[in-house]
């Protein structure tokens, strides 16, 4: 679990998941709709279709009570039928008549189930010779009342078991009718009309809408006339939903919605009924399971795209942002790997572009670094080489021997001593930096061997303030610059030399000056006289300014660039060396 | 290979709320069961005698229950009643078979249970229908409550013969050993003052005897009522008061529907007679097996009801489709 929270910190991770819950939502929302669309539409469109079908039906039903009724019209016109009614002791032979045509009537229509003419006095011929009132009060039954009712007009039953032939119960809805005489209108007797009522419900069972459809009929009260589970109806083991169906008799298209299933109802106007047809929208929306397949799977595709597109474009994105990563780490090794040029947006490219720049830098800076850190060494191996001069040393040990041989001790004590001073501040533990103090001991001693050497040649002066004296200086900086103008400056004139060395504080630096008053140096020569590649072709390898550079050199290299050495014609002719230095001695950083 | 993970768990957490939330919006969503086996069930017969016959409309009810249900069941049984030795062996060929559930109509209340117990070793639950079996693994028996029939008989009776003296009404049971006859006779005598009552006759299902009965026992004058406990019986007794032109002086009070009967009540032969609703009791006991393998409660006893029926109430509308068959052209 923590590598996984661990991952959802990336970029990549992140991105990721915001785009897909986005991407997620966005598909479930569309299929949603678009679902909800398809039900309502598949579904209206179904019921619209129907909708013809229930008509269809009750069509059907008109038609066959249409029939029905012109049945008993024929035989109300018939004159046979006056005749019988209104005769006072209808005749044998005229009764065998009657019975005969309506038996015929039966037989030619096979949906008849029985047809009975009343007279009032309670005689009575049916169609197959049974007498038809021996149990049953008739007078008393719906069909008989509402016919005496009608005065004339055809009456509809609803469905009912006619009981009129003991024994023989049958489903029938009756057409009755009071047979008037055309003339002066007394009632002279009923005709009745029994029609199987199993052909209304055939035709309510065949035209069913899908498996579990199925088709009632109820009239304008709310009674059902026909319901194919009837028994279960009336033990309440099954409702259909009357309340909610009664107020829709009366609109136009009426169609109720509940529980999965959908009513329709069609009226059928010759009979005051109303046709329900119940489907169900497990019928109607056949083979939605697969849709609902179809549009989980498109869901995933879609999803999957999306999920690879996601995923290529982060990618895209986080790539370069993890090579540059990479590249970043090489510096902790030490290597300055460059990021180079990467594939990725704008931003990424300056990105690498200027950490490209930045290690470049770095990486000279740091050559830069070792470079100087070698110069230094170097240049501080020649200061020591320069002061164990082999020449300089056979000189003057040359020279003490002399004093030596000459018996003047007391000088030959005083240059010993000097060597020996020269020497050990030299080497001065390795120390590079040293107390001013220390540095003019070094040069007196060196001046010290040279005055002897070269007896009243020159003579010297050090005039620097105490303050300065404990100022740090690097060592070996005035003895190659006094060596130069002993050498170089005083040694060839035939006039008593001088060497001034003179020091002051200005600012934060402290200025160290040598002058001398020999010969000089040509100006166009003293401009480059400290330049790099500055070659004397007079004076050859061990030549004027090689030993001066150096110490130049060192000074830029241990302080920086703005302190070292600057020439100067001086005013008595010779030369002046002019040292800047930093007062703290601090060394550059 | 990190983001491989990623990739798939989404996939399946999308897959799942792809399905989860399509199929939860099914529109014609219903709770219909889908079964591999259809559920049997076991009749005490299956010959299918008159429209009416009693178990021809459980099996109108059966077949209503099971297109409203959407399952399929396997009607079978032996071809008559009296066949119990052939009824257990088609109730054990069919534990054999394992189907996902069994409805019985047991011939015997005994000599099924041990049947019973074998379909219990198997997990196949059973459901009783109209009579019980002596055990305790079925999961419900739906019939009718046979002790209250008995007392609607009994309380008609009681109602057409209010001042009925000591020992002037007969019970006539169609056998002995059987639940519905011992429990409607029970219903029968609860009703009645138990002085009122003269015996109870047997007569072994069989019309003849029941005929024979009632001839004896129109001879005795005290005697003025008798009930009949089946349609059998009724019928026997209702022929006997019919040829003996004794439907004014016994008043007969039986049981089921015959379309006989149903003559002889209009007639006024017979006063009035209990009709059980045998077209719920199939219904209830398919919806009942529905409940149950569909992991519901189910009672475990369902009354399936009864009702009285008279000469006055035979033709209304609410009792014309339970007395006579609609597909009668």
């Amino acid at each position: 679990m923590r590598r996984l929270f661990g991952r959802l910190g990336t970029l990549e991770s992140r991105f990721y998941l915001i785009f897909t819950f986005l991407f997620f939502a966005t598909i479930l929302t569309m299929q949603i709709i678009s679902t909800r669309f398809t039900i309502t539409s598949v579904r209206n469109a179904t019921l619209e279709n129907n909708r013809s079908l229930v008509g269809e039906l009750t069509t059907g039903i008109d038609a066959y009570i249409e029939s029905m009724d012109r049945i008993s019209g024929n035989i109300i016109s018939n004159p046979g039928t006056q005749e019988f009614l209104a005769a006072k002791e209808p005749s044998g032979e005229l009764r065998m008549k009657i019975q005969d045509r309506f038996a015929a009537y039966i037989e030619a229509r096979g949906d008849v189930s029985g047809i009975v003419l009343f007279r009032g006095d309670g005689d009575a011929v049916n169609d197959d010779g049974t007498d038809p009132a021996v149990f049953s009060d008739y007078t008393n039954s719906h069909w008989y009342r509402n016919a005496l009712e009608a005065r004339g007009d055809t009456v509809l039953s609803t469905a009912y078991v006619q009981n009129l032939v003991p024994g023989r119960y049958s489903w029938v809805v009756s057409l009755s009718t009071l047979v008037t005489d055309p003339g002066d209108d007394p009632a002279l007797g009923v005709l009745l009309v029994d029609l199987k009522f199993n052909r209304i419900s055939e035709l309510c069972e065949t035209l069913v809408i899908g498996e579990k459809g199925y088709n009632f009929i109820i009239d304008s009260s709310g009674d059902y006339v026909f319901h194919p589970s009837q028994q279960l109806v009336f033990s309440e083991l099954k409702e259909e939903p009357l309340d909610d169906l009664l107020p829709l008799l009366v609109e136009d298209r009426p169609l109720l919605r509940k529980e999965g299933r959908n009513y329709l109802i069609a009226p059928s106007g010759r009979t005051g009924w109303y046709v329900v047809s119940v489907s169900f929208d497990s019928d109607l929306l056949t083979g939605w399971p697969y849709v609902q397949l179809m549009n989980a799977l498109v869901g995933l595709v879609l999803f999957m795209i999306v999920g690879l597109v996601t995923n290529f474009i982060t990618r895209g994105v986080t790539r370069p942002l993890r090579q540059l990563q990479d590249v970043m780490k090489s510096v902790e090794t030490g290597e300055f790997r460059l990021a180079g040029e990467l594939e990725g947006t704008d931003e990424i490219r300056e990105l690498a572009r200027e950490y490209d720049l930045m290690v470049g830098r770095i990486s000279e800076l740091m050559e830069e670094n070792i470079h100087e850190q070698e110069l230094k060494r170097k240049s501080d191996l020649k200061a020591l080489q320069a002061q164990i001069n082999p020449h300089f040393l056979y000189n003057t040990l040359d020279s003490i021997i002399w004093m030596g041989e000459m018996d003047r001790s007391g000088e030959v004590v005083k240059m010993t001593s000097a060597l020996s001073r020269l020497f050990r501040i030299s080497i001065s533990r390795g120390k590079e930096l040293i107390p001013l103090r220390d540095e003019l001991e070094h040069v007196r001693s060196y001046l010290t061997i040279q005055e002897m050497r070269y007896k009243n040649k020159f003579r010297y002066l050090i005039d620097i303030p105490e303050e300065l004296m404990n100022h740090t200086v690097l060592k070996i900086t005035l003895q190659p610059l006094v060596e130069n103008a002993i050498y170089h400056g005083i040694r060839s004139v035939d006039y008593e030399g001088l060497i001034e060395i003179s020091g002051y504080d200005e600012d934060e630096d402290m200025i160290l000056t040598v002058r001398d008053n020999g010969r000089g140096i040509d100006p166009a020569k003293l401009a480059r006289l400290l330049q790099d590649d500055f070659v004397d072709e007079v004076d050859g390898p061990r030549n004027e300014g090689t030993g001066v550079r150096n110490v130049h050199e060192r000074i830029r290299l241990y302080f920086g660039e703005t302190y070292g050495l600057s020439y100067q014609a001086s005013d008595n002719g010779g030369t002046l060396i002019t040292i800047r230095l930093p007062a703290d001695g601090r060394e550059k950083a | 290979m990190k983001y491989l993970f990623f990739f798939i768990g989404s996939l399946a957490v999308a897959l799942a709320l792809f399905l989860i939330l399509t199929f939860s919006m099914d529109p014609g969503h219903t709770d219909e069961l889908a079964l591999d086996e259809p559920i049997v069930i076991v009749f005490k017969a299956t010959v299918a005698g008159q429209p009416m016959d009693f178990w021809s409309v459980v099996q109108q009810g059966v077949n209503e229950a099971a297109k409203e249900f959407g399952v399929e069941v396997m009607i079978t049984g032996p071809d008559h009643e009296r066949q119990i030795d052939r009824q257990i062996n088609i109730v054990n060929r069919v534990i054999e078979e394992e189907p996902p559930l069994l409805i019985l109509a047991a011939s015997d209340y005994y000599l099924l249970g041990e049947s019973l117990a074998v379909a219990a070793e198997k997990d196949i639950p059973v459901i009783t229908v109209d009579s019980g079996v002596d055990s305790p693994h079925p999961v419900s028996f739906i019939a009718t409550n046979n002790i209250e029939a008995g007392a609607k008989a009994g309380n008609e009776i009681k109602r057409l013969l209010p001042d009925a003296p000591a020992a002037s009404i007969a019970i006539i049971s169609h056998i002995r050993e059987t639940a519905t006859a011992i429990e409607r006779e029970a219903g029968v005598r609860q009703a009645l003052d138990s002085t009122a009552v003269a015996g109870t006759w047997f007569c072994e299902n069989d019309e003849k005897i029941a005929y024979d009965h009632t001839m004896k026992l129109l001879e005795d004058p005290g005697i003025s009522g008798i009930v009949a406990l089946n349609e059998i019986v009724t019928l026997g007794v209702a022929r006997a008061v019919r040829d003996a032109g004794a439907a004014d002086r016994l008043t007969v009070v039986g049981f089921d529907n015959a379309p006989e009967e149903l003559a002889f009540l209009e007639q006024g032969i017979i006063k009035a007679t209990v009709v059980q609703r045998p077209y719920n009791m199939g219904y209830m006991a398919v919806k009942t097996a529905v409940e149950y393998l569909s992991g519901r409660k189910v009672d475990p006893e369902i009354d399936t009801g009864s009702v009285l029926i008279t000469a006055e109430n035979m033709f209304r509308r609410e009792y014309q489709e339970l007395l006579f068959p609609v597909n009668d052209g």
